[in-house]
């Protein structure tokens, strides 16, 4: 206990510090910064997009175009996933395949997007479902090659048919792999999404950042900015922590070696 | 004049909190002397090692290496761990790993490869200078981590349990390697070891630590002949003795 | 085995073919618009056309070139950071929660930072890739030096290393694993923050070629710089999986 307290008290001195070093810089360097925010001047931007709605508006946006566009690449990914998981020979037929596609990155599909959907939600769920479908394809391929060959047998003992197998025996021996799948790609989808709207998308996070940045006001972009990190941060975290209280009665190394 | 003990403990005592591990230990280890420690696990015989080195300060009393206090690890004392595979630079071939002490020693680069491939030919592994300890056995990476430790040359060498995770045969011929190794430099040698036929074939004395807290409970001379054999020192009637002796001494400690 | 080594590699290339036949089929019927979807044809034609008379070359190389200098000082910078901050526990204790808050943060959004102090120019794009291809390999290093295997430690004691002696004896050479495997991801973030800023900021290459050939419809253009910047993520992928092969012989 006492270990844990000094140990989170050691890791706040660092920002507490550059922080409070920041402030003290700005009070003796009072130029209006066109660039730069002091962090009291950052706290009351944060009010600010808080209260004029920016903050809500462009969150919403942001987090429903990342939930959608993963959701695609989900199910898309696990459902290939399985497919090449399971029937060896659709492994090898789709292997070259996935070797070239996988590389183009995501971004490159953002020039793509806009010219088949224009601005607005489809084109940003095109661009984040692409990026979260392929963690998805490997890593629920990867998951179900690991799944213990003796409980494939006994599950064919029992008579099971290929269906009962999949989704009686192998998913929810995968289950633990399938989530990292998930937490990975949740972080991921936040990402590509701020990226497209950083990039082209006039909308969410990501455009809120570049309007800030265009109308010189570093103190709203700075508050956007470490809302955006917290944002990613506290997803992390609440999914480690969910992933620990759903497999916690499995052995360490299921969740840990994934 | 007697020379100085190669080790000598004068009432040492180690404890972790309120967690007695060792107390009370007087030993004294002549020059060229081969020791052997046994004990249960738990008797604080690795951890006797480790103060020995230089790795542990006990809580009180102290450790001498040839008469001057040990304050930290020294270069004249050498140590072979029982896990050899985590004790190796598994990124270095095993001439690399036999190299590490002499540039360590800062011997200049030209005069190592030689000292090198002599000292892996020292232990058999002449034909193997070029692999990672990970393509090695398990013996002959123990053979690796002897020749890193023979490089130091060493006064005195410590080793903790250095053959119990090799299989029978294995073990036996390290035994004799080891005996005919050190007796060459007249290399003191405190062993420790669970085994107490290991013990009585190696040492010149066995000294029987019993447990919590671990303290010296038995310190008997080996007076049989050297060099020592597997065959017939192991059929020695004084051997047949005194492992009689030691087995009854180790169940009345464990009783 | 080698028979079967042979089946799989024959079964990879028709899938392959399978789905460029596919693709084919699609824009043959017009099932897709070609505005959107040009054929394969057209795509290859683009793709020649543009790296024998066009600038796709000189765009192709001018992005290669973006992604390897920010991913190599990012590296620089990661591996030399990284090793002082994991060798010492203390000043992992204050900064690591730190690095770690830091890291889901997509470093795509430190771009209008980025610009406000730069400009919309390459030095800032340059900046963006360095700041976010630091990431994987810094916080491998941070790990590697972190995770030294307590024996290794202790015979470092016993042979009386310096620290320095340490760090590149045994600190160093324990982390390459890690360092690696964050440099590969660290590659994959270089590519993408160069096209990212290419496209912000109009420099030439291959970014700012697929956005012109977006908005000026010219589909097979856009495909064949799409195709060019997969290739770019495959070859370099590839390289690196085999050095990584070479360097780390003494894992398997």
């Amino acid at each position: 206990m006492i270990a844990a307290l000094t140990k989170s008290w050691r890791g706040w001195l660092f920002p507490v510090l550059v922080i409070a070093g920041a402030e003290i810089w700005f009070l003796f360097n009072p130029v209006l910064s066109d660039t730069l925010a002091a962090p009291s001047k950052i706290v009351s931007g944060a009010i600010e997009t808080l209260t004029d709605g920016t903050l809500l508006k462009t969150t919403y946006q942001t987090l429903v175009a990342a939930a959608i566009g993963l959701l695609i690449g989900m199910v898309a990914g696990t459902a290939c996933g399985i497919l090449i998981g399971l029937a060896r020979t659709a492994d090898r037929l789709s292997s070259w395949s996935v070797e070239m596609l996988r590389p183009i990155p995501s971004v490159a599909l953002i020039p793509l997007s806009l010219l088949t959907f224009g601005y607005g939600y489809r084109m940003e769920y095109a661009v984040v479902a692409w990026a979260t479908f392929w963690p998805f394809l490997i890593l629920t391929q990867h998951a179900l090659k690991q799944v213990d060959v003796r409980l494939m047998e006994v599950s064919k003992l029992m008579g099971f048919g290929i269906f009962a197998r999949i989704f009686k025996i192998m998913l929810p021996a995968a289950a633990p792999r399938l989530f990292t799948a998930l937490r990975l790609s949740v972080g991921l989808s936040l990402v590509v999404a701020v990226t497209v709207e950083i990039a082209a998308n006039p909308q969410g996070l990501g455009y809120g950042l570049m309007v800030s940045q265009e109308s010189l006001r570093p103190d709203r972009m700075f508050a956007l900015l470490i809302w955006v990190g917290l944002l990613g941060w506290a997803l992390n975290y609440g999914l480690v922590w969910l992933e620990g209280r759903l497999f916690a009665h499995r052995a360490p190394g299921a969740v840990a070696s994934a | 004049m007697a020379a100085n003990p190669a080790i000598e403990l004068k009432d040492v005592s180690l404890s972790f909190g309120s967690n007695q591990i060792l107390t009370g230990i007087d030993m004294s280890v002549d020059p060229g002397e081969f020791v052997c420690v046994i004990g249960a696990s738990g008797s604080g015989k690795t951890t006797l090692l480790r103060m020995i080195a230089g790795l542990l300060t006990p809580t009180t009393g102290k450790v001498f290496s040839n008469g001057k206090p040990v304050l930290k690890p020294s270069r004249h004392v050498a140590v072979v761990f029982q896990d050899y595979g985590r004790a190796l630079l598994p990124w270095r071939r095993a001439f690399a790993n036999v190299s590490l002490p002499l540039e360590a020693s800062g011997m200049p680069a030209k005069d190592r490869p030689a000292r090198i491939r002599e000292l892996l030919a020292k232990v058999g592994l002449a034909h193997h200078e070029d692999k990672f300890p990970g393509q090695l056995s398990g013996g002959m990476q123990q053979r690796l981590q002897i020749a890193r430790a023979l490089a130091q040359e060493p006064d005195t060498l410590l080793m903790d349990e250095p053959f119990g995770a090799l299989d029978a045969m294995t073990r036996q011929t390290l035994q004799d390697e080891v005996l005919r190794l050190v007796s060459e430099r007249k290399t003191t040698v405190f062993f420790v070891t669970h085994d107490i036929e290991e013990a009585l074939y190696l040492g010149d004395r066995v000294v029987a630590l019993d447990s919590n807290p671990g303290r010296v409970a038995y310190d008997i001379k080996v007076p049989l002949p050297r060099p020592r054999d597997q065959l017939t020192t192991r059929e020695h009637p004084e051997f047949l003795r005194l492992r009689r002796e030691m087995f009854e001494i180790m169940n009345k400690i464990h009783a | 085995m080698k028979r079967f080594r042979i089946a799989d590699i024959a079964l990879g290339i028709a899938g392959l073919i399978v789905l460029l036949l596919l693709w084919q089929l699609v824009t043959s019927l017009e099932l897709i618009s070609r505005v959107f979807l040009p054929s394969p044809a057209a795509t290859i034609s683009a793709l020649e056309w543009g790296l024998v008379n066009g600038d796709l070359l000189p765009q192709t190389l001018a992005t290669v070139n973006r992604m390897i200098q920010g991913w190599l000082l990012a590296s620089l910078v990661a591996i030399a950071i990284g090793s002082l901050i994991g060798v010492s526990p203390v000043a992992r204790a204050y900064i690591q929660p730190t690095l770690e808050f830091l890291r889901p943060l997509p470093a795509s959004a430190i771009i209008p930072v980025a610009i406000s102090l730069f400009g919309l120019n390459a030095s800032m794009v340059l900046g963006v890739v360095v700041f976010g291809a630091v990431w994987p390999t810094l916080l491998g290093t941070i790990h590697g030096f972190a995770h030294v295997e307590p024996r290794l430690v202790e015979v470092s004691r016993l042979l009386q290393m310096s620290r320095w002696e340490f760090i590149y004896k045994i600190g160093l050479p324990n982390a390459v694993p890690d360092i690696l495997a964050g440099m590969r991801l660290s590659l994959t973030v270089a590519l993408i923050l160069a096209v990212v800023g290419e496209l912000l900021t109009a420099q030439e290459g291959l970014g700012t070629a697929v956005l012109h050939a977006a908005r000026s419809y010219r589909a097979a253009d856009l495909y064949a710089g799409i195709l060019l910047l997969g290739l770019i993520g495959l070859v370099s992928n590839y390289g690196l999986a085999i050095a990584d092969k070479r360097i780390l012989a003494w894992k398997n």
